[in-house]
């Protein structure tokens, strides 16, 4: 475990784009909107990142895919010594495309699929026919010889399919399947009611994918939640406690601006304006977050020292305070 | 020819800590728990204290056992005899790890 702050984050979650050829039951961006830099303002803060030897974008969104320089500028970054990822639909991932992807450098591409069945993952992200494209993608990433993953958002529609989310992840040789828990911001404020799970309902989640994981051969069965930290016997120990949000990673919007996380919509800065350093060491929202205070059921649970209160993003959408309890504990 | 770091496996000095670390070495502190350099491998991240991180900073592949603990020894006035066996232990660990090319 650290006992400081790090110099600088290890990862930078990069939207280029809001926009996206989807809408998606649970996106958190669907309304959000920012002016989009050019490729020299985009070479420019790649630059910034090297300097602060953060070695690790990962390309979100928005439909990374939609940017036509997001490749040069994967190159780019590549060529600076860093480690390029993405997350992608899949919509625009054929089989020309999968190529170029794989000369442009990505170490890695996330493919999202949320359910095995077809029928359902479509109604999901409002797309007729993204399961097969999807699908398609990752046979396309696995032909290009490009090491991919698969990402499903658990919610109502899947807490429940976790066999078949598996095996699909199998049947493309996925090297992870990231189970991303269930965020109540943008679009997913809206339908939380729909398609959040009760407290306890995540629990037995949890403890299921755990049981699952413990004889998972071959496939890296990845769920990175802090509220897991208050299962019983749960002796994993993530790079740090509580949310990694602000501690190891940063986001950057459309337009530079720097947030803690996709999900908590508070800027500490642009990064092509200020200094990054002062941002990430003075920036009073991150210190807030790396210092909380529990609160509520937090105050008196024993637990709190392990998982510090659980998703700040979740605690700020709901209550607008990140010292509140996540609202998916179940303690 | 020496040990030298895979290349693959992603590094960093953590500047304020070095300096905070380097500091209390001064001070005569028990510093062994700050951790100076990051380490990224196989998706963990792992850290090094003062005397880990010089010497991987050191296994560039130019610089032999001896050479390191030659180095080390000017940093900390100590004998680079008897520092010799740790950082032969020290390397041995790093390479149990894969995180160095085997000699």
């Amino acid at each position: 475990m650290m006992n400081d702050l790090l110099s600088a984050p290890l990862t930078l979650n990069w939207t280029l784009s809001f926009r996206c050829n989807f809408s998606c039951s649970h996106c958190w961006s669907r309304d959000e909107a920012a002016p989009e830099l050019d490729l020299k303002q985009l070479r420019a803060i790649v630059d910034v990142l090297a300097a602060h030897r953060i070695p690790f974008i990962n390309f979100g969104g928005g439909e990374p895919l939609i940017r036509e320089e997001l490749l040069e500028l994967c190159s780019y970054a590549v060529s600076r010594g860093l480690r390029v990822s993405m997350n992608s639909n899949g919509w625009h991932l054929d089989r020309t495309m999968a190529r170029r992807i794989r000369q442009a450098g990505f170490s890695s591409v996330g493919i999202s699929i949320d359910s095995p069945d077809s029928g359902v993952h479509d109604r999901f992200r409002s797309m007729p026919g993204s399961f097969e494209r999807a699908s398609n993608a990752l046979g396309h990433l696995r032909d290009a010889g490009i090491k991919r993953t698969m990402s499903s958002v658990i919610c109502t529609i899947n807490h429940q399919e976790l066999h078949g989310l598996i095996a699909l992840a199998r049947t493309y040789e996925v090297s992870a399947l990231y189970l991303h828990n269930f965020k109540c911001s943008g679009e997913g404020m809206k339908n939380r009611a729909e398609l959040d799970l009760s407290a306890e309902q995540w629990r037995s989640f949890y403890q299921h994918a755990i049981a699952i994981r413990q004889d998972l051969k071959g496939l890296n069965l990845t769920f990175d939640d802090p509220v897991i930290a208050s299962l019983p016997g749960y002796a994993e120990q993530g790079m740090v406690k509580g949310s990694s949000c602000g501690k190891l990673s940063l986001h950057l919007r459309p337009n530079g601006d720097l947030t803690p996380c996709g999900f908590i919509p508070l800027v500490i800065g642009n990064i092509l304006e200020e200094d990054f350093s002062r941002l990430w060491h003075d920036s009073p929202i991150l210190n807030q977050m790396r210092n909380k205070v529990p609160t509520g059921q937090c105050a008196s649970c024993a637990s709190y020292e392990d998982c510090l209160g659980g998703c700040s993003a979740r605690a700020f959408a709901e209550s607008g305070d990140f010292n509140s309890p996540d609202p998916h504990c179940w303690k | 020819m020496g040990p030298k770091r895979h290349t693959d496996i992603f590094w960093r000095v953590e500047k304020q800590r070095e300096t905070q670390a380097l500091e209390g070495v001064e001070r005569g502190d028990d510093c062994s728990e700050i951790g100076t350099v990051t380490l990224i491998s196989g998706g963990q991240m792992h850290q090094l204290n003062l005397i880990g991180g010089m010497i991987w900073n050191l296994c560039d592949g130019q610089h032999s056992i001896e050479e390191i603990s030659s180095e080390l020894a000017l940093e900390f006035e100590a004998d680079s005899e008897e520092l010799i066996d740790d950082v032969r232990g020290f390397v041995s660990d790093l390479q149990a790890r894969g995180w160095i090319d085997d000699e």
